[in-house]
């Protein structure tokens, strides 16, 4: 009777030990999240604030976290004055031209390597995933030359023709392993229907595609709007800039002409303005999106 | 004879299908094809031979022999310490950032509330623009103005010139590029490699009386290895051609300071118009990136475990 109520007692003090011991560690692991969430949040929440303030204000011996009144005009102001609804438009339909045939160029060749036999088809599969060792450098200069061979140079087609050949050796690799991940049977069930091989890859791998597909389109969409060397070397006249171009172009100018009024609130609102359309997919894609990644990392 | 035709027919029927399906492969896969051809490996030959070469695009190339080579590898002074810098910006980066990404996994993977919204916290400045990060750090590291100086300042810490000082400067764009990353995908690929983490694992090392570091170190650890290792080759090409961020957050300064290979390249090619030279470079800085990545696949089946192969 005494031994029992003591290894009772001792083992509820066990017990609530460890309760205790995993309450702290809960508390840890809020304290961190919080912690870094407000480190890696803290950028951008200085950008929107920077970018409602007059430049005095953020120059002011003693910096604002808020604006003292919210100087909404900055950003009609930055629109005014430089062409950046322009760029951004421009951006968009690079996009516009580029993705679809990345997207489509992607899943013919990943289509192929899932799903035929064929002489050659696994030689061709190591020489494409080894292309993404290839450092761009290498390439770009030759393809350079080569376009402007082509007299591509201030046009879209440099930015936009090459989508339409592949689409990238990742973005093929991450459809394979996904058509891969879909069982046979739905393929041979459809061949007994008489289906072939292009209405087998539309009718049924394509609908089942879609956080796949999903995600490789909000990949080449970041891809494509964050990219910044290609629009750079391919485009110098103001009015062919992207927004990626644009802003850099802001930033150039305003470390050489030193003598006028700073503008780092106006560029703080480039930055933001420039940001705001891949952050809206983001949240408007980010179920799909999330699932892709991750079917993606699961199967290497 | 009657045996010996089908036989054949059931031959050639069979050949027929073989073709049809060769045919099938190499339709799908004809773009691609086109675009290997077209734009990788014509264009990596013709700048094998470009480093031959002098060329400055408007007069024809003029055949040179090895005078690049040797030009790059004796006379370059910027061509040693730009890959030395190169490697130490990867070096200080790839470590952080798996690190970080990791950290960051595991703490969303923890049965905490609001991972959702945390999620997306630390997902979104991966989603910033790399030319749009560079400028909004340097507002907020800069020198005098930056909101960062001002918050030192005031708590009496003596605040350093971060991307104007030539100490600070790489590791500021390490911070940077950490920021634009860490939460990104391959964080997000991390979480999805712990959750695939066997749950009956976990309760066999429990039974075996394992603690929660033992557990960690000896079940989670060794199942994320593959993990680790495929950000860790995308993770060290992608860090070597570091180009963007230092071309608009310091020009490559202060004095040179963040000159990294990539803008070395770069100056070469589209500033001085030395076609062959830059090719000279590119191809010996592609050299390197891949025996790097050869070096680390000989090196992978040291530590790379793979659950559920012998």
């Amino acid at each position: 009777m005494m031994i029992n109520a003591a290894t009772l007692s001792a083992s509820r003090s066990a017990s609530e030990q460890a309760r205790r011991r995993r309450r702290i560690t809960r508390l840890l692991t809020y304290a961190l999240l919080i912690t870094c969430g407000l480190i890696f949040a803290f950028p951008l929440f200085w950008t929107l604030s920077s970018s409602l303030q007059t430049w005095q204000e953020l120059r002011s011996y003693k910096p604002h976290l808020i604006p003292a009144v919210p100087q909404w005009g900055n950003y009609p102001h930055l629109f005014q004055i430089q062409p950046m609804a322009r760029w951004m438009l421009n951006s968009f339909m690079i996009i516009f031209l580029s993705l679809p045939g990345g997207i489509l160029s992607a899943t013919m060749t990943a289509y192929a390597f899932a799903r035929f036999r064929y002489p050659g088809r696994d030689v061709w599969f190591i020489i494409m995933l080894g292309t993404m060792m290839i450092p761009s450098q290498v390439l770009l200069i030759p393809q350079y030359l080569l376009f402007f061979k082509f007299g591509w140079i201030n046009t879209y087609y440099p930015l936009t023709v090459p989508s339409w050949l592949g689409g990238g050796a990742f973005t093929i690799f991450l459809l394979r392993q996904f058509i891969m991940s879909i069982p046979r049977d739905l393929d041979e069930a459809a061949i007994m229907d008489g289906a072939g091989p292009i209405r087998i890859l539309w009718q049924i791998l394509v609908p089942l595609m879609k956080p796949a597909l999903t995600t490789v389109a909000v990949l080449g969409f970041l891809g494509t709007w964050n990219d910044f060397f290609g629009p750079f070397i391919y485009l110098n006249k103001a009015k062919l800039f992207t927004a990626a171009v644009g802003l850099q172009f802001l930033t150039a100018a305003e470390m050489i002409e030193t003598t006028r009024e700073p503008r780092d609130h106006l560029l703080m609102a480039a930055a933001a303005v420039m940001s705001l359309p891949v952050i809206l997919l983001f949240i408007l894609a980010q179920r799909y999106f999330v699932q892709g990644v991750v079917l993606s990392g699961i199967k290497m | 004879m009657t045996t010996a035709a089908t036989v054949s027919t059931a031959r050639r029927k069979r050949w027929t299908a073989m073709r049809r399906e060769a045919w099938w492969g190499y339709f799908f896969m004809a773009p691609w094809l086109i675009g290997f051809i077209g734009l990788t490996l014509g264009p990596g030959l013709a700048s094998l031979v470009l480093t031959l070469t002098r060329y400055n695009v408007l007069r024809p190339p003029e055949f040179i022999g090895l005078d690049n080579y040797v030009q790059v590898l004796t006379q370059d002074e910027l061509f040693y310490p730009s890959i030395a810098r190169t490697f130490y910006f990867a070096a200080l980066f790839v470590p952080l950032a798996i690190g970080g990404s990791l950290l960051v996994a595991v703490l969303l993977n923890s049965k905490v509330n609001g991972t959702v919204l945390f999620r997306t916290l630390f997902f979104v400045p991966s989603l910033v623009p790399v030319v749009a990060a560079a400028v909004l750090w340097g507002w907020l590291f800069n020198a005098d103005w930056g909101i960062v100086n001002q918050g030192l300042r005031a708590l009496g810490i003596p605040a350093p010139g971060w991307f104007s000082d030539r100490q600070w400067a790489l590791p500021t764009l390490v911070l940077m590029s950490l920021w634009g990353s860490v939460g990104g995908t391959r964080m997000i690929i991390f979480l999805a490699g712990l959750q695939g983490v066997p749950e009956e694992l976990y309760d066999a090392a429990a039974i075996d009386g394992a603690n929660a570091w033992q557990r960690a170190r000896h079940v989670t650890l060794p199942l994320m290895t593959p993990t680790i290792f495929f950000n860790l080759i995308l993770g060290v090409i992608g860090a070597l051609q570091v180009f963007t961020s230092a071309f608009v957050a310091t020009r490559g300064g202060p004095s040179y300071a963040t000159w990294f290979i990539g803008l070395h390249i770069y100056k070469h090619a589209f500033e001085y118009f030395n076609m062959g030279y830059a090719c000279t470079l590119a191809w010996l800085f592609a050299v390197v990136i891949i025996g790097l990545t050869i070096i680390q696949q000989r090196l992978s089946s040291r530590w790379v475990f793979y659950y559920g192969e012998q």
